[in-house]
């Protein structure tokens, strides 16, 4: 029981952590908290959708697609949106980044109304048993995903050129400019691969939990917890923020009670802000809007 | 004319409701240090930005090389080859020594990089000797130097330094004034900003006094002008 538990809590826990990092990108680059990052994960989730099941795509290729796409949608973002209010006050940031996400939303809205729909059975179906424990192989192709995007992104940022420029610009982003970087252009990047990330998040998401334009709203709460539990800023933080939270929401579910998973988020949140406002690996809790 | 290396024409510049600089007029030959002189608030760092890109001049020419730099954005700039040690230093805090040079020289390829590197260390010994030191844990008069350092990396042909003796204690003061004696040796042509009267007699050719947003005086370096008579029309 507890080892089956903790196989689906870590499975679960991945996709948090997904999200969390991919905010965590995105903070890291230009201190943005982006409050409409849920609705990029509803968003990749919804294109994939569209490709699929009203246009015939294959699954591979629309979530490849789904992934470009959203990669343009957040270079687009910050260039438009963003970088032309970087200078003012961090508020207008966050309300710019609320703004973008709920004119998503309303365009889902649109489209779909309040509709759940069904996402299309796009992972492989069926369980098999290892020893005592049922295994699903969409669980294990969704962790399997999102190890190799973790590994892909710390080769990235600890053993690279691009790696270097990024601490460069995360350290000071007017050193970085004073060095000759480019620092928007590297920016609108990080916000590229910010909303990409996202869209991986809602393509693997999406078959697990159905899909609804406010699937946004549960999304970005529990990347905060993540990222909160974990420590703001910090990737190693995301990450094992993440995993934690799957496993406590299945601990707690199946212990305590099943009613009390949707609030686990909030009370992490709540607990850690008041017990260790730095999370685990944070430095410090300097997160101002 | 010929050795002019940069050229400002009637540089206006300021920041949102604000202009600072009304019509600001130099110029900088090759090989030459030039010193900015004016008050606190003058509008001395505002020109050496407005030189690298980091604010956008709305008048004016800022020629360099014959070519208007004027309006291009500060990596664009940087390429050109003007570096500049920004007043707050601005380096990475939480890397080493060694990262922030390779960094100051990360868009010029490994070879001339590690070139670079090793021509730093003779020149900031002390900087060789702690190449693995954390940024953050040295004083101001190392992190000044390295700061210097960074900028020198990327092998400039205009330097520009905002008060490399700002802050810092009369023991590194001097050693700031030997780096630049050797820098002027070297045959680097240096924009700069410094308040310590002395030092900037000492190694510049040429100075410029700010006031009111223009150059209210300039003149050379040695030719009868005293030191007493500047700081008065710097701050009268
Ligand atoms: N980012 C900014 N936004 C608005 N005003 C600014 C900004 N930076 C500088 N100023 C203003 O522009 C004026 C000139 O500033 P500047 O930093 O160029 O002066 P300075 O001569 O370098 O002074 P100091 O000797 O104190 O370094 C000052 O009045 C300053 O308040
Ligand atoms: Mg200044």
């Amino acid at each position: 029981m507890l080892a089956q538990l903790l196989v689906s809590g870590v499975s679960q826990g991945a996709l948090y952590a997904l999200v969390a990092l991919a905010m965590t990108v995105i903070y890291r680059a230009t201190t943005v908290i982006n409050f409409g990052h849920g609705d990029l994960v509803m968003a990749g989730a919804f294109v994939v959708y569209l490709l699929v099941v009203l246009a015939g795509a294959p699954f591979l290729i629309s979530a490849l697609l789904a992934v470009v796409l959203l990669f343009a949608f957040g270079v687009a973002v910050y260039k438009g949106l963003i970088r032309p209010i970087m200078a003012g006050p961090h508020l207008a940031l966050a309300m710019m980044a609320v703004a973008v996400g709920y004119a998503l939303r309303g365009l889902a809205r649109v489209v779909w109304g309040r509709e759940v729909l069904p996402f299309p059975k796009v992972l492989p179906q069926g369980t098999f048993m290892v020893g005592p424990v049922i295994l699903a192989p969409s669980d294990l192709i969704v962790t399997g995903s999102v190890i190799a995007t973790v590994a892909i992104l710390a080769i990235v940022f600890y053993a690279t050129r691009l790696g270097k420029t990024a601490q460069a610009v995360f350290q000071s982003e007017r050193g970085a400019a004073l060095v000759g970087i480019n620092v928007s252009a590297f920016q609108g990047t990080m916000w590229g691969i910010g909303a990409a990330m996202a869209a991986l998040g809602g393509i693997l998401i999406a078959p697990v939990t159905l899909l609804y334009p406010d699937l946004a709203a549960s999304t970005l709460i529990r990347a905060f917890a993540a990222m909160t539990l974990g420590g703001f800023g910090s990737f190693l933080g995301a990450a094992v923020g993440g995993m934690l939270l799957g496993l406590s929401e299945l601990l707690v579910g199946a212990y305590i009670s099943s009613k009390l998973i949707d609030i686990t988020a909030y009370l992490i949140i709540i607990g850690v802000l008041l017990i260790r406002p730095s999370g685990l690996f944070g430095r410090q809790a300097v997160v101002r809007v | 004319m010929a050795d002019e290396l940069l050229i400002a024409e009637k540089i206006e510049a300021g920041y949102p409701g604000k202009q600072i600089l009304f019509g600001v007029d130099f110029s900088v030959r090759k090989g030459e240090v030039v010193v900015l002189l004016g008050a606190n608030g003058s509008g001395k760092s505002t020109v050496l930005n407005a030189v690298s890109g980091f604010i956008k001049p709305f008048g004016g020419r800022m020629l360099f090389n014959g070519q208007n730099i004027a309006g291009l954005p500060s990596h664009q700039i940087f390429r050109h080859g003007i570096a500049q040690v920004s007043q707050a230093r601005d380096l990475f805090p939480d890397m080493s020594v060694e990262d922030n040079l390779t960094l100051g020289a990360s868009q010029r390829g490994a070879a001339k990089a590690a070139e670079s590197r090793t021509a730093v260390y003779r020149d900031f010994p002390r900087l060789g000797e702690r190449r693995g030191q954390i940024v953050r844990t040295m004083s101001g008069g190392e992190q000044q130097m390295v700061a210097i350092a960074r900028a020198l990396m990327s092998g400039p042909l205009l330097l520009l330094l905002d008060e490399p003796s700002g802050g810092l204690a009369p023991k590194f003061v001097d050693e700031i004034a030997q780096i630049m004696a050797r820098l002027k040796q070297g045959g680097i042509t240096i924009l700069m900003v410094e308040q310590n009267i002395k030092l900037a007699f000492d190694t510049a050719d040429r100075f410029l006094v700010l006031k009111d947003g223009t150059v209210a005086e300039r003149g050379d370096v040695g030719q009868g002008v005293s030191q007493e008579e500047i700081v008065r029309t710097i701050y009268l």
